[in-house]
């Protein structure tokens, strides 16, 4: 009977360690994410072969969506309620008109000076919108922009 | 499971000891829910972190303004027609058709053969955002970082219909 007993003991494992370490990764995962912005569009980005990284604050964004519509965005609340009005301080990207996107980005940049301009289309947008937005950069005198991308793979 | 016995605190009096005597057991708190849900954050961080930021091409355009003459002789003209494909020409000679894959040899070749070479690219307006991208990529891998974007006339247009009659 008593061994009986002693077998029902069961083999216990110390997880302890285990744990210890689910914990540190979860700090660690905690910590360094970063939740990406919510798009109002979805964006399919061409893939090039360029490492360039994308730089991670004062970032202006111009996003050209797949059916044509353009879209301006500012990673700074401060700028973003100067530009599009405290009701929109929230709001990661307001699509705005072709006609005020000049408007717009000198606004911007009056706001703050150290903004950098980056594009971002989608890889089925026309090519014509695109130019035009292209053309309005070069009219605001903003001549060194980038274009995000995906890193290609062959 | 990871549990947690609590050192029984060390009384002086009797009373104390006896009550020593029944902590002795232990307090066993059962850790497996917590742990339980320390697992099911981890997983939901480790899946919804993106670890790489997107790259990006940067693009230096000359002021509005300004007038660049270029010998012909060192002009190379990328045209893409509105399907894609894709027709190049040095100074004013009659465009050729190039698959996208032997564009990147071409480029290559041409660079190597005339460093001044000055490259304009001329897309349709009713062309894919994605052809410009491949195209400037090419270019930036042919090393050839002189390149400017100028639009698609009708002239061109012309060019093109007899080049691919």
């Amino acid at each position: 009977m008593p061994k009986i007993k002693k077998s029902r003991v069961g083999v216990r494992v110390d997880m302890t360690p285990m744990v210890d370490v689910a914990f540190l990764l979860l700090t660690f995962f905690m910590l360094t994410t970063q939740f990406k912005p919510p798009e109002e569009v979805q964006i399919i980005l061409p893939s090039s072969h360029s490492t360039f990284k994308l730089p991670e604050s004062d970032v202006m964004t111009v996003t050209i969506s797949k059916d044509s519509r353009i879209f301006l965005g500012v990673d700074n609340q401060y700028v973003r309620s100067k530009i599009f009005g405290p009701e929109n301080r929230l709001r990661p990207e307001v699509e705005v008109d072709i006609k005020q996107l000049g408007n717009l980005l000198v606004q911007a940049r009056m706001a703050s000076p150290k903004l950098r301009t980056v594009v971002k289309g989608d890889k089925d947008a026309e090519y014509g919108v695109a130019e035009d937005v292209m053309d309005i950069l070069q009219k605001t005198n903003i001549t060194r922009f980038n274009l995000v991308t995906d890193l290609a793979r062959d | 499971m990871a549990s947690v016995d609590t050192a029984a605190p060390r009384g002086h009096d009797k009373k104390k000891k006896k009550r020593r005597k029944m902590r002795r057991i232990g307090i066993r708190i059962d850790m497996t829910p917590m742990v339980d849900v320390a697992f099911l954050l981890l997983t939901f961080f480790m899946l919804t972190t993106s670890m790489s930021r997107p790259q990006t091409m940067e693009i230096n355009l000359p002021p509005g303004d300004t007038k660049v003459e270029v010998a012909e002789s060192n002009l190379l003209t990328l045209r893409v027609k509105e399907d894609g494909s894709i027709y190049w020409n040095m100074g004013i000679d009659r465009p050729q058709k190039v698959d996208f894959k032997s564009l990147r040899p071409l480029l290559g070749q041409k660079a190597q053969q005339n460093p001044k070479l000055i490259t304009l690219v001329k897309i349709d307006r009713k062309g894919k955002y994605k052809m410009m991208v491949d195209v400037m990529d090419e270019l930036n891998l042919a090393n050839i970082t002189r390149f400017s974007i100028a639009p698609m006339q009708d002239v061109d247009q012309r060019i093109l219909e007899k080049a691919s009659s």
